[in-house]
C-alpha cells in the first residue's frame, strides 16, 4: 500500500531537474554554513591547541607589532629587532614567574630547494615551558649540539650522534643530541640548538628575539604584568599576554567570521524562498490532482503532511549534499582562509565534526518544514472541487 | 428517525458569486434515490450536473436546503466530517480518469485506503481481476490503454466498499467500444447492489439507467 511519505518522495522525482536546481540551492547555502561553523571551532580548537603548545602564559618580545611578533614567534621566521639578554634576569626575578625561556629565532633559505629552515637557540629553561617535549636523545648540553624537530629529522633522515651540515647555514655542522618527539606543531620543523652558539652562528652576542614566561599560578597574570610593565626593561619591550593576544586576534576574526555568517544566512534565506517558490509552482500545477486525492478521501493534514514532507526531504538531501560539498572543498576553502587571515594556527583551520553536520542537517530540515508552509497550506486548502472543476486534463 | 433512502435532497440550492453576478447552479431541487439504483443525470453544458454531482459527493456543501446521505445531513457538516464521508461512503470516477501518474495500477487502486487506514491487500487483488488488470498490476497510468486507466479508476472507487458510485461523464473520453464496456462494468455493480450515479452527455448510456435526471438552469425538469 502507498504511503504519504511514498506519495511525496515520488512528487519529487516527477520533475527531477527542478528538484536538483533546487536543491542545489539549499545545498549551496548549507555547505556555507557547515564549512563557516567549521571554521568557527577549527579556528578556536587551533588557537587553544597552539597556546597549549606553546606552554608560556607570556611572550616578551621587541618593541612593535605584538601580532607580527606572536606569528613569527609561533610559526618561525627571522626577526627584524632584538632583545637585549639582560631583560632575561629583570624577567626571571619577577615574582609568580615559574620560568623564563630566552629564545635567539633565525631562519635562514636553503637557495636550492627554496625551503625555510628556522633555527631556535635556547637554554634548558625551556625544558620548564615545553613541558609536552617528549625527548629521544638529550638536551645539547656540548657546543654545536642540535636539538631536532621529528618532521625534520625524518625529512633529513637524522640521528642522535649523527654530525650533520645545517641546512642554509655554509660551512656550519652540529650534532644531533636529541630528536623531539612528534607535537603536531611547528616545532616538529625546527632545529634547536644552545642559545651561545645560535648566538654566535648569527652575530648577535647578547641578543634574544624573545623570551618565552610561564607564571605559577597563571592567575596571576595581572600582578606580573604590572610589575613587567613598571620596570625598566618593560619600556624597551611588548609584554603581550598570549591568552589576551589569542582573545584579540578572535576578536579580529570575528569580524570575517560575522561577514561570512551573514553571508550564509541569506544563502539560507535564498534558498528557503527558492523552495518555496517551486513548490507553489508545484502545487498550482497539480490543483486537479490534489482535489483528486481529497475526493477519494485525504484530508488536508494528509495534503499538508504530503507537501511539508515534499520540502523537507528536498531541503535535506540538499542539505546531505551541501555538507559532502563542504567537506570535498575543505581543503581548498582552508587554503583561502590561510591567505586571507592575519593569524592561522598550525592546525587544520576547518574542522568539520559530526555535532556541526548533525547541527546542518537539522538546520537544512527547519529550512525545508519553513519554506514548505505556505505551499502546504495552500494546497492544504485545495477543494476536492478541483477533481471535477478543471476537466480535460488528462492525469 | 432513519429512512430506507440513500440520498434525500429537499429544495436543494448552490449559489456562487462571478463577481457581482450570482450563478444559480443549482437551484432548488428535490428528489430521492433508493439503494441499489443506477440513475444518469443529463441536461445542457452549464445547466448545473456538475454542481449537483459535487453535492452529493460531500465535496462541497449547499448554499440552502437539505441533502441527506446515507441519513446524514452534509449542509451542516464540516471538512473533517465531509472528507470522512467521502472516505466511508462516496466512490468517484472521473471523465480524465484522475489517476496518479507516478503510482502503478495496484498502487491507484490502494490510494483511499492510504488516507483511510485501512489494510485492502486483498480487496486490491479481487477487484484488479474483477475489472480484468490482474495483468496490468505493476503498470503505470501511461503505459495503459483509456479503457484499461477507466477500469483502474472504477476500482479505485470500490476498494473502500462504498454504497455509493458517482461518475462524471465516465465514457467522456472513450470511444463506443469501451464505453460499452465500461457501461457493462457499471451494470455489473449496480446488479450487486451498488447505487450509481452517472452524469452525461451521452443518451445511450443515460437510457440505460433505472431513471435519468434532466436538469436546465438549475432545476429538474423531467
Amino acid at each position: 500500500m502507498t504511503s504519504i511519505h511514498r506519495l511525496s518522495m515520488l512528487n519529487i522525482l516527477r520533475r527531477p531537474l527542478r528538484s536538483i536546481v533546487t536543491a542545489t540551492g539549499v545545498a549551496v547555502a548549507i555547505a556555507a554554513l557547515f564549512s563557516l561553523w567549521s571554521f568557527q571551532r577549527g579556528y578556536q580548537a587551533g588557537l587553544n591547541s597552539e597556546l597549549e603548545k606553546l606552554g608560556a602564559h607570556l611572550l616578551l618580545v621587541p618593541k612593535g607589532c605584538p601580532y607580527d611578533a606572536a606569528s613569527i614567534a609561533l610559526h618561525g621566521a627571522s626577526w627584524p629587532c632584538y632583545l637585549d639578554q639582560s631583560y632575561l634576569k629583570t624577567a626571571k626575578s619577577t615574582k609568580h614567574v615559574s620560568a623564563a625561556a630566552p629564545v635567539f629565532m633565525n631562519a635562514v633559505y636553503t637557495p636550492d630547494t627554496g625551503a625555510q629552515n628556522v633555527y631556535c637557540g635556547v637554554d634548558e629553561e625551556i625544558l620548564k615551558i615545553k613541558r609536552t617535549w617528549k625527548l629521544d636523545g638529550q638536551f645539547p648540553n656540548k657546543e654545536n649540539g642540535l636539538l631536532i624537530g621529528s618532521e625534520l629529522a625524518k625529512d633529513r633522515s637524522w640521528k642522535i650522534g649523527q654530525t650533520v651540515r645545517m641546512p642554509g647555514l655554509e660551512g656550519t655542522s652540529g650534532t644531533v643530541s636529541g630528536i623531539i618527539q612528534p607535537t603536531q606543531g611547528p616545532d616538529d620543523l625546527f632545529c634547536y640548538l644552545r642559545l651561545a652558539d645560535a648566538q654566535r652562528i648569527f652575530k648577535r652576542p647578547n641578543k634574544l628575539t624573545h623570551i618565552l614566561v610561564r607564571l605559577d599560578p597563571p592567575e596571576q597574570l595581572d600582578a606580573v604584568l604590572s610589575d613587567l610593565r613598571g620596570c625598566g626593561a618593560g619600556l624597551e619591550m611588548n609584554i603581550v599576554p598570549l591568552s589576551h593576544l589569542f582573545r584579540t586576534i578572535q576578536n579580529l576574526v570575528e569580524s570575517t567570521r560575522l561577514l561570512l555568517g551573514s553571508i550564509a544566512l541569506i544563502a539560507l534565506f535564498a534558498a528557503g524562498a527558492g523552495v518555496a517558490n517551486t513548490f507553489m509552482m508545484a502545487v498550482s500545477e497539480r490543483q486537479k490532482e490534489i482535489g483528486i486525492l481529497r475526493a477519494t478521501g485525504a484530508s488536508r493534514s494528509h495534503i499538508f503532511n504530503m507537501m511539508i514532507r515534499e520540502t523537507m526531504a528536498l531541503c535535506l538531501g540538499g542539505g546531505i549534499a551541501g555538507i559532502v560539498l563542504a567537506i570535498a572543498s575543505s581543503g581548498i576553502v582552508e587554503t583561502w582562509l590561510r591567505s586571507k587571515l592575519p593569524f592561522a594556527p598550525h592546525d587544520s583551520l576547518i574542522r568539520p565534526e559530526y555535532a556541526v553536520a548533525l547541527g546542518c542537517i537539522l538546520g537544512a530540515a527547519i529550512l525545508g518544514c519553513v519554506s514548505g508552509l505556505l505551499p502546504a497550506w495552500r494546497a492544504s486548502n485545495t477543494s476536492p472541487v478541483n477533481a471535477i472543476r478543471s476537466s480535460g486534463v488528462t492525469i | 428517525m432513519s429512512s430506507t433512502k440513500l440520498i434525500s435532497a429537499n429544495n436543494l440550492v448552490k449559489h456562487y458569486h462571478r463577481g457581482t453576478e450570482t450563478i444559480r447552479a443549482v437551484d432548488g431541487i428535490s428528489f430521492e434515490v433508493d439503494h441499489g439504483e443506477f440513475i444518469s443525470i443529463v441536461g445542457p453544458s452549464g445547466a448545473g450536473k456538475t454542481t449537483l454531482l459535487q453535492l452529493i459527493g460531500a465535496m462541497d456543501t449547499p448554499t440552502s436546503g437539505s441533502l441527506k446521505i446515507s441519513d446524514r445531513e452534509t449542509a451542516r457538516m464540516n471538512d473533517r466530517e465531509l472528507t470522512l464521508l467521502r472516505q466511508q461512503s462516496i466512490g468517484f470516477v472521473f471523465q480524465s480518469f484522475g489517476l496518479i501518474p507516478t503510482l502503478t495500477v495496484e498502487e491507484n487502486i490502494a490510494l483511499p485506503a492510504t488516507f483511510s487506514g485501512k489494510k485492502v491487500g486483498p480487496v486490491v487483488k479481487g477487484l484488479l481481476e474483477r475489472v480484468g488488470l490482474g495483468h496490468r498490476r505493476t503498470h503505470r497510468p501511461n503505459e495503459l490503454s483509456g479503457g484499461e486507466m477507466q477500469r483502474v479508476a472504477i476500482a479505485r472507487s470500490l476498494v473502500h466498499s462504498p454504497p455509493l458510485l458517482l461518475a462524471d461523464e465516465p465514457t467522456g473520453n472513450l470511444d463506443s467500444t469501451t464505453s460499452e464496456k465500461i457501461l457493462e462494468l457499471l451494470q455489473d455493480l449496480r446488479r450487486d447492489g451498488l447505487t450509481v450515479i452517472i452524469v452525461t452527455h451521452n443518451q445511450a448510456l443515460a437510457a440505460r439507467a433505472d431513471r435519468t435526471i434532466t436538469i436546465v438552469d438549475g432545476k429538474i425538469v423531467a
